[in-house]
């Protein structure tokens, strides 16, 4: 019988670490660690937990474990008709992100030039940004009431006609919090598109200019390109912020409004979770909302290629 | 100098990374115990309002003083009442109980149950409190006997028994030249309606009215429509919806009569553009609601420059006057490792005359609830009845609806005996298109009661 040798290739040893760098390595690690356990206290646990949570009849004080359901509570979400007025009326917010947008990048525009004041019109913009949401939302609630609002006053003034119940009807309501929420993030976006509109070169303009484009031309063709990476990121935070809103509809109606026409995905969670003690109903929404939120971003960041633009 | 740098340097990251790793297990946890000291730290955690803080606070301190060879500190930790129960959920979740907190009528049965609350019969029993001076009615809230709440062993004592009695605005029945409410009679539904027709008025001439007899808010008020009809929402049990009852189907029709028939308050409309309390305060209308936490507000002339007392809510065909009372109570947590000396903390809390007197008024205070104890309700109505506190004159209404009589009678609302809320707020979210005269009631009704029944039957499912 032959025998038969082997021979294993000579193991390549690790380059020894000098005592330097094994003591930065150290240091690196502990640095490492604090936001990681930090990460692990309060992202990763709050999230297991939640799903968890979420296959079980938690109402806060019972036993997550003792009382699991399985998947009834997404089964039942996506029977409860409830849920998906409230991702219709969330979706119907989300008109405002174009609105914002288009606005935002005419006032940028206009403020893109030296006049006198312009920086006091800039801050004046950015104010509503800084303020307090539930103060705003409280001052927005009086300038929307029916009798005395702001809004219907000038609306008499002008028209003769009283204005609508903006707060107190299903359908105005809605344009309300639409008109408030444009108000409230459009000096992000007018500070984001100014400095987005800095940055083009002013060369392109002028080449436009001797080739004979006209103002429109310029704008259609350089401006709106060359921003598109602020209209990108605008787009997809709108989005991402649109699915979460719940303090303008908690301060600015009562229950969410008249037959529930101004309450939100996020609203309804809170409603179910913390009002009527159904936590793990509350907890699959949150899930349900994470995965929605998820699909829309990833498309977006799909799609970007196809219209937005760099300088480079 | 190198090595020096090279120590500052390690020195700073060092410092840096152990007060990193403390800011993180700081957050997760709380202290614990008296300082090594033997003596006792006991938490606290309530929701108040200012001056009942600034009452308690003082009550606390005392208490400390008191038990000072005992007790090490008290943390008394307050919030509001909208944070509270999201807070103790929390607290709940992280197995983090303070050793004292509130439990309302309609947690009892829940956090009794799940093991949150101490049974106080037989700490009471062991440290000689008795409760005989405090309202039995209001205590039987408390009380749990493995399957209902009503009976059984006692889980809190009451921080207060209030009831949302009924008010009018005395200057505009003068104006009116109408007579003032009976204050030993309440009207008939009848008799209400024509004392509203004639407080209803266009009072400066432009066409529209400006003065109602009456608003209503939908959630607090309609109860005592339905309840003096002999209906209810649900069954004893709290299992059945039972709005198609006729009665309770009159009562409702009733009640949104007194706006789309008779047009003596205001309608939906004007209700979204001002509220029922702020047409009140404005003195828009003829009558509202005083709960007994109002009053106070109500007697300061900033607030409500009025002339005003307290009356019944009409009667129906019960031919009794009913309100909803409330109540919340201190319970010691099943958690707590000094149960005894949080019994007497609550005990005091509860019932010390002082206290009582400072949070009822009697003292010179605004005032925020009626006495607890039965042995100061009558020093309560002769300080009222001779001047010397600031309060209505006709307080028996109060005492009337909170004890009971022939005619007044203060009862929970049925959401105290269910386990969410969720099935009569589907109720009152659809009765606005009702009483904007969208829709009609009995399509109302039909249409609205398997939902509220489904609502109701899953809460009682997942409560077990």
């Amino acid at each position: 019988m032959a025998s038969t040798t082997t021979t294993t290739p000579a193991k390549t040893d690790k380059p020894r670490m000098s005592q330097m760098a094994l003591q930065e390595q150290r240091w690196g690690r502990l640095f490492v660690a604090a936001p990681f356990v930090g990460f692990c206290l309060f992202s990763a646990f709050p999230i297991v937990f939640a799903f968890v949570a979420s296959l079980s009849n938690w109402t806060g004080t019972n036993s997550v474990f003792a009382n699991f359901c399985g998947l009834n509570n997404y089964i039942e979400l996506f029977t409860d008709a409830r849920f998906w007025k409230t991702v219709g009326t969330t979706i119907i917010y989300m008109t405002g992100i174009p609105i914002g947008m288009i606005l935002g990048l005419l006032i940028a525009t206009a403020m893109n030039r030296r006049i006198p004041g312009v920086k006091i019109l800039r801050t004046m913009y950015y104010v509503p940004v800084i303020s307090s949401l539930v103060a705003v939302a409280i001052l927005w609630a009086w300038v929307f009431n029916y009798d005395f609002g702001l809004l219907n006053l000038i609306i008499k003034a002008l028209t003769g006609a009283k204005g609508p119940n903006w707060l107190g009807d299903e359908a105005w309501i809605k344009v309300a919090m639409i008109i408030f929420m444009v108000w409230k993030g459009l000096g992000t976006s007018v500070i984001l598109y100014l400095s987005g509109l800095q940055n083009i070169p002013r060369d392109y303009y002028e080449a436009a200019t001797i080739d004979g484009a006209t103002g429109w031309q310029a704008f259609k063709n350089i401006t709106i390109p060359l921003v598109s990476p602020v209209t990108f990121y605008l787009l997809i935070t709108g989005i991402i912020g649109g699915f979460q809103v719940f303090v303008e509809v908690s301060v600015m109606t009562t229950n969410g409004g008249i037959n529930y026409s101004a309450a939100t995905v996020v609203y309804y969670l809170w409603d179910k979770a913390f009002k009527h003690q159904q936590m793990g109903y509350g907890a699959a929404m949150a899930f349900i909302l994470a995965i929605i939120i998820f699909i829309v971003t990833a498309i977006n960041f799909k799609g970007q290629d196809k219209w937005v633009k760099t300088i480079d | 100098m190198k090595s020096a740098t090279r120590f500052l340097k390690r020195f700073a990251c060092l410092a840096l990374a152990a007060i990193l790793s403390l800011t993180c297990l700081a957050a997760c946890g709380g202290g614990e115990g008296g300082g090594g000291s033997g003596k006792t730290k006991l938490k606290v955690f309530l929701y108040m309002n200012d001056h009942e803080k600034e009452v308690y606070s003082a009550m606390v301190e005392k208490f400390k003083e008191a038990h000072a060879d005992e007790v090490s500190d008290i943390e008394f930790q307050i919030t509001t009442q909208s944070e509270y129960a999201t807070t103790l959920t929390g607290m709940m979740t992280a197995n983090d109980m303070p050793d004292v907190f509130y439990v309302g009528p309609e947690r009892v049965k829940d956090y009794v149950s799940n093991g949150y609350v101490a049974n106080l019969t037989p700490l009471l029993s062991s440290a000689g409190i008795s409760t005989d001076d405090l309202p039995q009615g209001i205590l039987d809230f408390y009380r749990y006997d493995g399957s209902n709440v009503g009976s059984g062993d006692l889980y809190a004592l009451p921080k207060d028994a209030s009831v949302f009695a009924y008010a009018y605005n005395k200057d505009l029945f003068d104006a009116a030249g109408v007579a003032y409410p009976d204050p030993s009679k309440p009207y008939t539904y009848e008799e209400f309606v024509s004392v509203l027709q004639q407080l209803t008025k266009d009072t400066n001439g432009d066409g529209e009215i400006d003065q109602w007899g009456a608003s209503f808010a939908d959630l607090y008020m309609l109860y005592q429509f339905i309840w003096s009809n002999d209906a209810s929402f649900t069954s004893e049990d709290g299992k059945a919806i039972t709005i198609d009852d006729p009665k309770f189907v009159d009562a409702l029709q009733k009640y949104i009569d007194l706006t789309l028939k008779y047009q003596v308050t205001p309608t939906v409309e004007q209700d979204t553009a001002l509220g029922p309390y702020q047409r009140w305060i404005a003195g828009q209308t003829g009558f509202y609601a005083a709960g007994t936490w109002d009053v106070a507000s109500f007697m300061d002339p900033e607030t409500f420059p009025y002339n005003w007392d307290l009356c019944y809510y009409p009667t129906m065909s019960s031919g009794k006057s009913y309100t909803w009372s409330g109540t919340v109570g201190f319970c010691v947590s099943e958690a707590s490792e000094h149960k005894d000396l949080a019994l007497q903390l609550i005990s005091y809390l509860s019932t010390d005359p002082e206290g009582q007197k400072d949070l009822s008024g009697m003292t010179g205070n605004a005032s925020v609830q009626v006495p607890n104890l039965l042995s100061l309700q009558d020093e309560f109505k002769s300080k009222v009845a001779d001047g010397s506190m600031t309060y209505p004159s006709n307080v028996d209404v109060i005492f009337n609806y909170l004890n009971g009589t022939g005619f007044a009678q203060g009862r929970m609302m049925e959401t105290t005996y269910t386990p969410n809320t969720e099935w009569i707020d589907m109720f009152w979210e659809q009765l606005t298109d009702v009483k904007a005269g969208k829709r009609d009631i009995n399509e109302f009704i039909s249409s609205i009661k398997p939902e509220m029944q489904a609502s109701l039957d899953k809460a009682w499912a997942n409560a077990g």
